[in-house]
């Protein structure tokens, strides 16, 4: 391959994306343009095949080190977690609330329980799905340039939470005993991933304005 | 006494291939020269989170290039070493060279 065509080769579209999105904003564009470089220079020499495979492998180690950036800033990476746990108490327990008052408001205890009888699970779930992305959102705009380190932490807290939680549950119950409280732990782990994704929609809308860092 | 002014290992390592590089050192060019001196492959998310953790302990300085072509219209980010960042390396050094003397570790443990 020549050199004029590797210009026109492109790394792998989602491997970009992937790490544009877990790099810190202030080195998300020095990263990615490291990695496109070496990637161009690869391709010509070796072949577009191997530059991939090159450029895959860099993403995944890249974005693992990225990932674990909580030794770069700790401190933001508690405040997340901390806070945002707190937050997602209260806010469960304002939409608690809300949910009680329209229940309520339309009677549906004593009109239409056999109705809403199965949708109790799905609701108390979806509370949980709502309230943990607004926080996740929140955390993640508090934890400015490094939005999906924090939500990503405060998602493994929650799911973390969530399985110790279901494991001595389980650990607790004999026998036959009831195991009714396991059908929480898929909504537990969607909240653990809502939470990332209020982070990933705060870093999109971040990322379509990137700012520049002064130079030190 | 100054415990924490010693680098780790990695650090030591970028530490000195920012040394070597000059003012051409960016995230590929330190990438380059570690793999290039020490055969070992390393990401470019390990040097900038090193880079990172030494800027943050003053040892290192930041600034950007110009956006170019090649990378897509992104700018470089260009990395050099400070004066604290020299006292470090040098201390760290010293401790390495008063802990290795008089060992003939050549051949001895391979």
């Amino acid at each position: 391959m020549t050199s004029s065509q590797a210009d026109f080769v492109q790394p792998p579209r989602i491997a970009v994306w992937l790490v544009n999105f877990f790099a810190p904003a202030e080195e998300a564009e020095s990263i990615v343009g490291d990695l496109l470089e070496e990637f161009t220079q690869l391709a010509s020499k070796s072949g577009v095949a191997i530059a991939r495979s090159w450029y895959w492998g860099q993403s995944v180690r890249t974005i693992a080190h990225l990932a674990s950036g909580f030794r770069a800033a700790p401190w933001t990476t508690i405040a997340a977690v901390v806070g945002g746990f707190l937050l997602i108490r209260c806010g469960l327990k304002l939409s608690h609330t809300a949910v009680e008052a329209v229940l309520d408001r339309y009677q549906v205890w004593e009109n239409h329980f056999d109705v809403y009888r199965p949708w109790i699970g799905i609701t108390v779930g979806m509370e949980h799905v709502i309230v943990t992305t607004f926080v996740g959102i929140i955390v993640a705009a508090a934890a400015k340039g490094r939005e999906m380190t924090a939500t990503s932490a405060l998602g493994l807290f929650l799911s973390a939470l969530g399985v110790s939680g279901a494991l001595t549950g389980v650990a607790r119950t004999t026998g036959d005993g009831d195991y009714g409280f396991l059908w929480t732990l898929p909504w537990i782990l969607a909240s653990s991933i809502a939470a990332v994704v209020g982070g990933a929609i705060v870093r999109t809308r971040r990322s379509v304005a990137p700012t520049r860092p002064s130079a030190t | 006494m100054f415990g924490r002014d010693y680098l780790g290992e990695f650090e030591h390592i970028i530490v000195l291939a920012l040394l070597r590089l000059e003012d051409r050192a960016y995230g590929v060019s330190v990438r380059q020269e570690i793999q290039l001196r020490t055969s070992r492959g390393v990401s470019i998310g390990a040097v900038y989170a090193t880079l990172a953790r030494l800027e943050s302990k003053g040892y290192v300085k930041s600034h950007r290039g110009d956006p170019t072509p090649e990378r897509g219209g992104r700018s470089k980010r260009f990395f050099r070493v400070t004066a604290k960042g020299v006292g470090a390396v040098s201390r760290t050094q010293r401790a390495l060279s008063r802990m290795t003397e008089g060992l003939h570790l050549i051949g001895s443990y391979a």
